[in-house]
């Protein structure tokens, strides 16, 4: 009887181990869409969620209205100083913009910088801590879509992965690059190089390009964006700048170490970015 | 009535973990430590011994997949993290001295033992890269010290939960 009880558990723990192992599977596909028992799930969490930390975001608000007061003068004072250049500023884009459209148009072609702007909270954070993922109060209802990048006002923090009614869950560029490489472009002078992100070091805290040319000239200090070759994602977004340039192993290429612009633990406030659907025929 | 409460309670603990992520991780002196509460594992492994084995089964089920959809990369992880535990806190409770001190000890180590099971899951999928010396001091201790200070809050609760039925029946 003993025994035969321990052949049910045995058979229970590896039914539970395959069952694993399919989950991970599906879960690590790239799928389209998010099915709809995803969606009802993630929003119901995300909504109870709201009303359970209703209070502790109100005490936490108070707190840091009250901290922010030390400072605020002279905050206001350089913040001041900021806005007179504004409606300069202001005038030249608009002037810029419609020389740009203008010269597209002689062109015919559309542009991969051009998109809108979802503006989104983020409501939780990944409870483990390991993958620094984290849940946003806007989803398919407010247009949002898997795929699309998500940036914080520092650059380019991640792409949603799955999207409910009124949540979406964001994948952090840092585990993202790990699964698919991030096409990028390095700006050093007036030069593009072109490569792709590799993986995330997270000893050091940077991304890695591998396999750049030799002969292609890359420096500590020059500014990373994305190219828009590959993916949803529109061309130009910031994801940070080029700390450390090194030979591969072979000597036959570089390896370019970059720091991310946003600061993946102090992530609240991001942009979801939606891509001009012509620039994306192929 | 007792199911309610366990539920609610649950669901509670659940966010308070969440919660914790908004504060964790902090830098002491240029390092990045992690304090990953567990008060949501605490509770079921507890209440497989106040209550019973199958109704934290039950909420393991639960509030794993709920986990898992939520906010989870890689589904079923921690759906079967937390059923495996439950059957673990069993198995161990009937080798060890049924004390405080005792239960305390197992609770404890297999909350470390859980953010270890999900290091070596992340670590084999290639999305998790932290050196094991890293994870011990950055990560595993504090949240040990963490979890431990939070234990007696979590056992608080759990008999306060395990004896809401003898009260909801001796007033009928």
């Amino acid at each position: 009887m003993n025994k035969l009880f321990n052949r049910n558990k045995m058979l229970i723990i590896l039914f539970g181990i395959i069952i694993l192992i399919l989950f991970i599977g599906f879960s690590m596909t790239d799928r389209e869409s998010t099915t709809k028992a995803e969606q009802f799930t993630g929003d119901t969490v995300a909504a109870s969620q709201s009303i359970i930390g209703a209070p502790v975001q109100f005490v936490s608000n108070i707190f840091s209205n009250f901290t922010g007061l030390f400072g605020a003068s002279n905050e206001n004072e350089a913040l001041k100083t900021q806005l007179e250049m504004v409606p300069q500023m202001y005038s030249d884009i608009e002037r810029l913009e419609a020389e740009n459209e203008k010269l597209r148009d002689a062109l015919e072609v559309s542009s991969k910088r051009e998109y809108d702007t979802i503006n989104s909270r983020v409501i939780s954070r990944s409870q483990d801590q390991w993958l620094n993922n984290f849940t946003i109060d806007k989803g398919e209802n407010d247009g949002i879509q898997e795929g699309m990048a998500v940036m914080t006002p520092e650059g380019l923090a991640g792409m949603v992965k799955r999207v409910n009614g009124n949540s979406s869950f964001v994948e952090m560029i840092t585990t993202n690059v790990s699964q698919n490489n991030l096409s990028v472009e390095i700006q050093h002078a007036d030069e593009a190089v072109y490569g792709a992100i590799d993986h995330y070091d997270s000893e050091r805290g940077l991304l890695v390009i591998d396999n750049i040319k030799n002969n292609a000239k890359v420096e500590a200090g020059d500014e990373v964006f994305t190219s828009g070759l590959v993916g949803d994602f529109p061309e130009g977004l910031i994801v940070g700048e080029v700390m450390e340039v090194e030979n591969d192993e072979h000597g036959l290429s570089q390896n370019a170490y970059i720091q991310l612009a946003s600061d993946p633990s102090e992530i609240d406030v991001v942009f979801v970015l939606e891509r001009d659907p012509e620039s994306m025929g192929d | 009535m007792r199911i309610i409460v366990i539920f609610i309670t649950s669901l509670l603990l659940m966010y308070g973990d969440f919660l914790f992520a908004e504060f964790s991780p902090f830098e002491i002196s240029g390092l990045t430590v992690y304090t990953v509460p567990k008060l949501l594992l605490m509770y079921i492994l507890l209440l497989s011994i106040y209550v019973n084995p199958s109704i934290s089964s039950f909420i393991a089920i639960v509030f794993g997949i709920l986990i898992d959809v939520y906010s989870g990369l890689v589904y079923g992880v921690h759906t079967f993290g937390m059923v495996a535990f439950v059957f673990f806190m069993h198995t161990a409770f009937r080798v060890f001295y049924k004390d405080f001190v005792a239960m305390a000890f197992v609770v404890l180590s297999l909350t470390f033992l859980y953010d270890a099971y999900i290091y070596i899951i992340y670590g084999i999928l290639g999305l998790v890269n932290m050196p094991v010396f890293d994870y011990l001091a950055l990560r595993s201790v504090p949240s040990l010290i963490v979890n431990a200070l939070l234990f007696v809050l979590v056992f608080v609760l759990t008999l306060k939960s395990s004896k809401v039925r003898k009260n909801f029946l001796s007033k009928h």
